[in-house]
C-alpha cells in the first residue's frame, strides 16, 4: 500500500485522453462525444480502486506516491488519499461522466474543445484532491482555473465573457494570495527547522510552532483565499454571475465540485496548520457562515432566475459547510464533509434540471413558467425530488448532513452558545421556503404560458440515465449514510485530535 | 603599463569581437553596397561569436584595465564576473533573436538598402551594452551609456516616413539627454566627493567620517535618475510608451528586453559594488549607512508597477499595452534588488532570463499579426484563435507567461521573487505586487479574450506562419513550457552566476 | 576679493547673461550670436581652473567650430531671419517651483559639502598628462570614445540621408 501509483494513473487518465481527443478530427463530433464520456467514465472505475482498498482504521495518507521534483526547494510530486480525499475524489469522477452524458445536446460548438477542457478540468480537480505537497496543490489549483474561464466564456450564456472575467479575476486574486501564503508558510517554517520543504505532512508538524503573530496572518491569507472558493459571504460576488453564465455541464462541476475546493483546502490546510488560529478565529468565522446561510437563502428567495436562485442556495448551503468546519467537533466535521457531498449531489441535480428544462424553452425565469407538472409528469417528479433533497427532507441526504452539523455545532466548546445553531436553523427553513415556493410558481397550478404546450417535452432516456444515478446515492446517503461516513471518520478525527494537542490549554 | 594593457585585452574579448564586427558591417556595407543581403549572416555569425566567447568567460573573476598611474591600483575600470557574463550571455541570445526577428518583420520596408546602418547600430547597442554590465568606472559607465543611448535614439527613429516613429526619436533624445545630463552632474559630485571615479574606491571612501551625507544622497538620486531611465522606472518611464510604439517592432522588442538588462546590470553592480559593505553568510547585502537605498528602491519600484499595471489596462493598441506591461515588469524586477540579498539577486537574474523569452514571444506574434492585417488593435484580434490557431495558442502562452500562471516559466520567476520578498520578511511589499499581477491578468486575459471569445465582425482569411517562423516561436515556447515545470537548470545557472567581485 | 575672483564673477556673468538671452531671444541668428558668448565664458571658466587644453578644445571646437557650422546652416536657409520663434513660458508656477527647489538643494549642497581637495603645485601645462593618461590608464575609454563617435557618425548619415517615396 505504501507506494501504490493507482492516484498517479488516475490523475493521467483524463490528461492523455484530452492528448488523445486533440489529434482527432473536429469533425468527428459523435466519436469525440463517445471517447470523452469512455475516458471519464474509465476514471471513474479507477477511482474505485482506491475506494475498495481503503484502510478505514488508518487517518493517515494512503496509496502515497512521491517522486522528487526540484530538489533545491524540496518541491516533490507527492500525492496520496486520505478518506475524506476519496470520498471527493469519487465525488468528481462521478460527476465528470454525468456533467458529460448531460450537455450531449446542449453544447452544440468546439464539442472538440469542450470535451477536452472538461477533461482536463477534471484532472486538475483530482490533483487538488490529492496533493500533498503546497506547491503541487498550487499548481493544480491554478490549473483548472484556465479550462473553467474557456468553460465559461465560450459555451456560457450572453453575458459569458463579462462572468469569465469576472470569474478569472476573482478566483486569481485568491490563488495569488495563496501562493504569497505558501511561499510565507514554507519560508516560516524553513526557519524554525533549517530546510526548506514543501512536502504538506512535514508542515503539519512545524506550522503550528511557527510564532502566532505569522500564523495569524498565514492563517487569514489560506482562509481569504479559500473562502473566496467557497465561496464564503461576503466574498460571494461572484458565484451568481459565474453560475448563471455557464452552460449547465459547467454549473454542475462549478456547484459540484469546484466550490468544494475550498471547504475541502479549509480542512485540509487551516485546521491541521494553523490550529491555535482556527481556534481563535472559529467564531467570526462561523458568524460569517451563518450570515452567508441567512443571506444566501434570503436573496435565493426573491429570485426571478431558477439558475440564479439554485446558485444563491449554493452560498446558503456551502455556509452550513463552513459552520460545520469550525465549529471543531467530530459531528460537525463529518457533516461538514458529507455535506460537501451532499451538496454536489443534489445542487448538481437540480442544475442538471434547469437545465434539462432551458435546452426546450431557452427561458430561466420563473414567471414563464406555470403549472408544468402535467405536461412534463417526469420532470415534475425529478425536480420534487431534488428539491426535497436541497431541503434536507429526512430520509434523503440533505438532512444527514446538516442533522450532523446542527447537531456538533450545538456541542462545539470553540462556539459556545446555542445562538449559533437556533440561526443557522432558520437556515433550513428559509430554503424549504425558497425552494418550495419556486416548485409551486413552476410546477404546480394551471399552464399560463400556451408557448410552454409545444416547446416541452418530458425527460427522453438520456436525461434519465442522468439523473437515476444521482437519485440513487442521494437515497443511499440518506438512508444507510455510514457507507461515506466511514470512509472520513479516521481522517476527522485524526485532524481534531491533532487541533486540540495544539489547543489543549484553552476552549477545549 | 603595456603588460597590463595586454593583459586586459584577453579579458574583453566578447567586446573585441563586436568591434571587430562592427567594422566588418560597416567595410561590407561599403565595398558591396549593390548586394547587401550578407550582412545580417555576418552580423549573426559575429554574434555566435561573441556569445562562445562570453560563454568561454563564465567563471571567470578578474579586474581588467587597472590604472597602473593612479594611487589605488588595485580595482580595474572593468570587472569580469560570472555575474557580468550572466547578462552579457543575455544580451548576445537576446540580440540573435532579435537579429532573426528583424528577418521576419515586413515593417521597415526599405530595410534592403538599409541593413548596413541598422546591423551596424544594433552592434553600436550592444557594444555599449557588453561594457556597460562589465564597468566599475563612472566615466566608462557613463560612456557605454551614451554609446547605447546613441545608437537606440536612431534606431528607435529608424522608420523615418512614419510619423510616430520620428516623434519617438525626438521624445527619446530629449527625454535621454536630460536623464544623461543629470546622471553627469551626479558623477562630477561623486567625483567631487571623493576624488575617485572607481566604485570600489569610492566605496572605501564614502565610509569615512567626512563625507557629507546629504550630497551623497543627492548625488546618487541623480546617478538614479539616468540608470532608471534607461530601465524606464517611474518617474522616469514617460518616453517609454512613445517610443515602443514609434519604432520598428523589432527594435521595441530589443529595448524592452536588452537594454533594460543592461540597464539593471549596472544598477546591481553600482549598488553592490559602491554602496556594499558586505554580505552575510545567509545572502544578505548590508550597505553603507549613508544612503537609504532600499526605501528608494521599493518605492520606485511600487509606484513603477502600479503605474504600468493601470495605464496597460486602458490600451487598445497591443505595442502600446507591452510597452506599458514592461514597466510594471521593471517594477518587479526592481523589487528582487530592493531586497537586497543573493537571493533577490537569483530571481532577478531568472526573471530576466524568462522575461527575456516570454517578452520577445509576445512582441514576435504581434509582428506575424502586423505583417499580416496591418494592425496592432486588439479589436483585429477577434477570433484570432480561430483563425491562426498556432499563433494563438502561443500568444496565449506568452501572455500567460507575462501573468505568472502555471505552468510556465513567467510562473517560476514570480515565484523565486516572492520566496526572495517573503524571506526579506517584506511581506506587504509581497503582497502589493500581488495586487498587481491580478491587475496585470486583467489586460492580458482581455487579449485572450478577443482571440477565443469574441467573435470577429468581418471574415479574414487565416495567418498561417512560416516554417521559420514556426520554428523561431518554438525556441521560445519549448523552453517557457519547460522551465516552468522543471526549472532546476536555470535556477542552478543563475545560481552560480550571482556573484560579484566584491571589494 | 581677490583679482581672481573678479575674473570668475566677470565670466560667470557673461554665461549666464548671455545663455539667458539665448533662451530669450526670438531672432535665432541673434540667438546663435549669443551662444558664442556663453560658450566663451565657459572657456574662460576653464582657463581659471588652469585646465588649459580643456579651454582650448572648448574655443576650438565649439566657438570655432560647431558655433560656425550652425551660423551657417541658420543662414543658408531661406527666410529664416524672419522666423519668429516662439519663447514663451507654460506651467510656470510648477517650473519655478521646480527649480527653485533644485537650486536650494544645489546651493545648500555647495555650501555645506566637504569637498575633497588634494595639495599639490599646479601644472604647467595639463596637456602632457592629459595625452599620457589617455593612452595608458584610460585607454579603453578612448578607444570607446572612438566607436562612439563612429556610431555617431553612422546615426547622423542614416537620420540625414534622403528617403524615397
Amino acid at each position: 500500500m505504501e507506494n501504490s501509483q493507482i492516484l498517479t494513473y488516475l490523475l493521467f487518465t483524463p490528461i492523455i485522453g484530452a492528448v488523445i481527443i486533440l489529434f482527432m478530427k473536429e469533425s468527428q463530433t459523435v466519436l469525440i462525444k463517445i471517447f470523452g464520456l469512455l475516458i471519464s467514465l474509465f476514471a471513474f472505475a479507477v477511482s474505485l480502486y482506491p475506494y475498495f482498498n481503503f484502510d478505514y482504521t488508518n487517518p493517515d495518507f494512503q496509496f502515497i506516491h512521491k517522486v522528487l521534483w526540484i530538489e533545491s526547494l524540496d518541491i516533490s510530486y507527492h500525492v496520496g488519499a486520505d478518506g475524506i480525499s476519496v470520498l471527493l475524489i469519487l465525488l468528481t469522477t462521478f460527476i465528470t461522466p454525468i456533467t458529460l452524458l448531460s450537455s450531449w445536446k446542449a453544447i452544440d460548438k468546439k464539442i472538440k474543445l469542450f470535451t477536452m477542457m472538461m477533461l482536463l478540468l477534471e484532472a486538475g480537480m483530482i490533483g487538488v484532491f490529492m496533493a500533498l505537497d503546497v506547491f503541487l496543490f498550487y499548481i493544480f489549483w491554478e490549473a483548472m482555473l484556465i479550462p473553467m474561464y474557456f468553460i465559461i466564456g465560450i459555451w456560457g450564456g450572453e453575458q459569458r465573457i463579462y462572468a469569465s472575467v469576472k470569474f478569472f479575476i476573482y478566483t486569481m486574486l485568491g490563488s495569488l494570495l495563496m501562493l504569497v501564503a505558501i511561499i510565507w508558510l514554507t519560508v516560516a517554517a524553513s526557519k524554525n527547522i533549517g530546510l526548506y520543504t514543501t512536502n504538506l505532512i512535514l508542515l503539519y508538524q512545524q506550522a503550528p510552532n511557527i510564532m502566532l503573530d505569522i500564523q495569524k496572518w498565514l492563517f487569514l491569507a489560506f482562509f481569504f483565499s479559500f473562502a473566496i472558493k467557497v465561496p464564503l459571504f461576503p466574498l460571494h460576488t461572484w458565484l451568481p454571475d459565474a453560475h448563471v453564465q455557464a452552460p449547465t455541464a459547467g454549473s454542475v462541476i462549478l456547484a459540484g465540485v469546484l466550490l468544494k475546493m475550498g471547504t475541502y483546502g479549509l480542512i485540509r490546510f487551516n485546521l491541521p496548520l494553523f490550529p491555535q488560529s482556527t481556534v481563535e478565529f472559529a467564531p467570526f468565522i462561523s458568524i460569517l457562515a451563518i450570515i452567508g446561510i441567512i443571506y444566501g437563502a434570503l436573496v435565493a428567495m426573491v429570485q426571478t432566475d431558477m439558475k440564479k436562485l439554485v446558485a444563491y442556495s449554493s452560498v446558503s448551503h456551502l455556509g452550513f459547510v463552513v459552520l460545520g468546519i469550525f465549529a471543531l467537533t467530530f459531528e460537525s466535521v463529518q457533516g461538514a464533509v458529507i455535506q460537501m457531498v451532499n451538496h454536489g449531489l443534489s445542487t448538481g441535480a437540480l442544475f442538471l434540471l434547469v437545465g434539462i428544462i432551458y435546452e426546450r424553452t431557452h427561458k430561466r425565469e420563473i414567471a414563464y413558467y406555470g403549472g408544468i407538472a402535467k405536461l412534463v409528469p417526469l420532470f415534475a417528479i425529478a425536480l420534487m425530488f431534488a428539491s426535497l433533497s436541497s431541503i434536507g427532507l429526512p430520509g434523503l441526504n440533505g438532512f444527514i448532513g446538516e442533522f450532523l452539523i446542527l447537531l456538533g455545532a450545538f456541542q462545539s466548546q470553540v462556539l459556545d452558545s446555542w445562538w449559533y445553531v437556533v440561526f443557522a436553523a432558520t437556515g433550513v427553513i428559509f430554503a424549504a421556503v425558497y425552494l418550495l415556493w419556486m416548485y409551486q410558481r413552476v410546477v404546480f397550478g394551471t399552464v399560463t404560458n400556451e408557448k410552454l404546450n409545444t416547446e416541452l417535452t418530458d425527460l427522453n432516456a438520456r436525461e434519465i440515465i442522468v439523473l437515476v444515478p444521482i437519485f440513487i446515492f442521494i437515497v443511499w446517503i440518506g438512508i444507510y449514510p455510514t457507507t461515506f461516513l466511514d470512509l472520513s471518520e479516521a481522517p476527522v478525527s485524526a485532524i481534531l485530535e491533532h487541533v486540540k494537542n495544539y489547543t489543549f490549554n484553552f476552549l477545549y | 603599463m603595456i603588460n597590463e594593457i595586454l593583459n586586459s585585452i584577453t579579458f574583453i574579448y566578447p567586446e573585441l569581437a563586436v568591434s571587430i564586427f562592427l567594422l566588418i558591417i560597416v567595410l561590407v556595407d561599403l565595398v558591396f553596397h549593390k548586394d547587401k543581403k550578407y550582412i545580417p549572416y555576418i552580423s549573426l555569425a559575429g554574434l555566435v561569436i561573441t556569445g562562445i566567447l562570453v560563454l568561454n568567460q563564465i567563471g571567470i573573476t578578474h579586474f581588467a584595465f587597472v590604472p597602473q598611474l593612479s594611487a589605488v591600483k588595485k580595482y580595474g575600470m572593468m570587472t569580469i564576473d560570472p555575474f557580468g557574463s550572466y547578462f552579457k550571455l543575455l544580451v548576445v541570445v537576446t540580440s540573435i533573436l532579435i537579429i532573426f526577428f528583424t528577418i521576419a518583420s515586413e515593417e521597415v520596408i526599405d530595410l534592403k538598402e538599409r541593413l548596413g546602418e541598422f546591423h551596424a547600430l544594433i552592434y553600436g547597442m550592444i557594444l555599449g551594452m557588453l561594457v556597460m554590465i562589465s564597468a566599475s568606472d563612472l566615466i566608462l559607465i557613463y560612456l557605454s551609456l551614451e554609446l547605447l543611448s546613441l545608437s537606440s535614439y536612431v534606431l528607435a527613429g529608424f522608420l523615418k516616413l512614419r510619423e510616430r516613429s520620428s516623434e519617438a526619436s525626438l521624445k527619446y533624445v530629449i527625454y535621454g539627454s536630460v536623464s544623461s545630463g543629470l546622471m553627469l552632474f551626479g558623477i562630477s559630485i561623486i567625483y567631487g566627493l571623493t576624488g575617485s571615479t572607481n566604485l570600489y574606491v569610492i566605496n572605501s571612501l564614502i565610509q569615512g567620517p567626512q563625507i557629507n551625507l546629504f550630497t551623497l544622497s543627492f548625488s546618487s538620486i541623480l546617478m538614479f535618475v539616468g540608470i532608471g531611465y534607461k530601465i524606464s522606472a517611474a518617474p522616469f518611464h514617460f518616453w517609454t510608451p512613445d517610443v515602443y510604439e514609434g519604432a520598428p517592432i523589432s527594435i521595441t522588442a530589443y529595448l524592452s528586453v536588452a537594454s533594460k538588462a543592461a540597464g539593471f546590470a549596472l544598477l546591481i553592480r553600482f549598488i553592490q559594488t559602491g554602496f556594499t559593505s558586505f554580505i552575510s553568510e545567509d545572502g544578505y547585502w548590508t550597505l553603507i549607512a549613508v544612503f537609504d537605498w532600499q526605501a528608494l528602491l521599493i518605492a520606485i519600484s511600487i509606484l513603477t508597477m502600479t503605474l504600468g499595471n493601470f495605464s496597460a489596462l486602458w490600451q487598445d493598441n497591443l505595442k502600446r499595452m507591452l510597452a506599458y506591461s514592461s514597466i510594471a515588469h521593471a517594477g518587479y524586477i526592481l523589487l528582487g534588488i530592493a531586497v537586497l540579498s543573493n537571493q533577490g539577486l537569483i530571481a532577478v537574474l531568472i526573471y530576466f532570463f524568462v522575461y527575456m523569452l516570454m517578452n520577445i514571444g509576445a512582441f514576435y506574434v504581434v509582428m506575424l499579426i502586423s505583417n499580416k492585417t496591418g494592425s496592432e488593435n486588439i479589436d483585429d484580434y477577434d477570433g484570432l484563435g480561430a483563425k491562426a490557431p498556432f499563433l494563438g495558442v502561443a500568444l496565449a502562452i506568452f501572455l500567460i507567461s507575462l501573468t505568472g500562471l502555471p505552468p510556465t516559466a513567467g510562473f517560476i520567476a514570480k515565484l523565486y521573487l516572492f520566496i526572495a520578498l517573503i524571506d526579506a520578511n517584506m511581506i506587504v511589499v509581497a503582497i502589493i505586487a500581488l495586487l498587481n499581477t491580478v491587475v496585470s491578468l486583467y489586460y492580458y486575459v482581455r487579449v485572450l479574450k478577443h482571440m477565443y471569445l469574441t467573435k470577429s465582425e468581418r471574415e479574414q482569411e487565416n495567418i498561417t506562419p512560416s516554417i521559420g517562423s514556426l520554428v523561431y516561436l518554438l525556441v521560445l515556447l519549448i523552453p517557457i513550457l519547460f522551465f516552468g515545470i522543471y526549472f532546476t537548470p536555470i535556477v542552478e545557472f543563475a545560481r552560480s552566476c550571482v556573484s560579484l567581485l566584491g571589494i | 576679493m581677490s583679482i581672481y575672483d573678479v575674473i570668475f564673477y566677470l565670466f560667470a556673468i557673461l554665461t549666464i547673461g548671455s545663455g539667458y538671452l539665448v533662451v530669450t531671444s526670438k531672432n535665432i541668428v541673434h540667438s546663435a550670436f549669443y551662444l558664442l558668448f556663453t560658450l566663451f565664458g565657459v572657456a574662460g571658466l576653464y582657463v581659471l581652473l588652469a585646465a588649459d587644453f580643456i579651454a582650448i578644445v572648448q574655443l576650438m571646437v565649439y566657438v570655432g567650430g560647431i558655433l560656425i557650422l550652425l551660423l551657417f546652416g541658420v543662414m543658408l536657409t531661406n527666410k529664416v531671419t524672419d522666423v519668429k520663434i516662439r519663447t514663451g513660458t507654460i506651467h510656470i508656477i510648477p517650473a519655478v517651483i521646480g527649480t527653485g527647489l533644485l537650486m536650494g538643494v544645489i546651493v545648500s549642497m555647495m555650501l555645506r559639502t566637504n569637498w575633497k581637495s588634494e595639495p599639490g603645485e599646479l601644472p604647467f601645462t595639463t596637456t602632457y598628462g592629459l595625452g599620457r593618461i589617455l593612452l595608458t590608464d584610460y585607454v579603453l575609454v578612448f578607444e570607446l570614445l572612438a566607436m562612439l563617435l563612429l556610431i555617431a557618425l553612422i546615426g547622423a548619415a542614416s537620420i540625414a540621408r534622403r528617403d524615397n517615396e
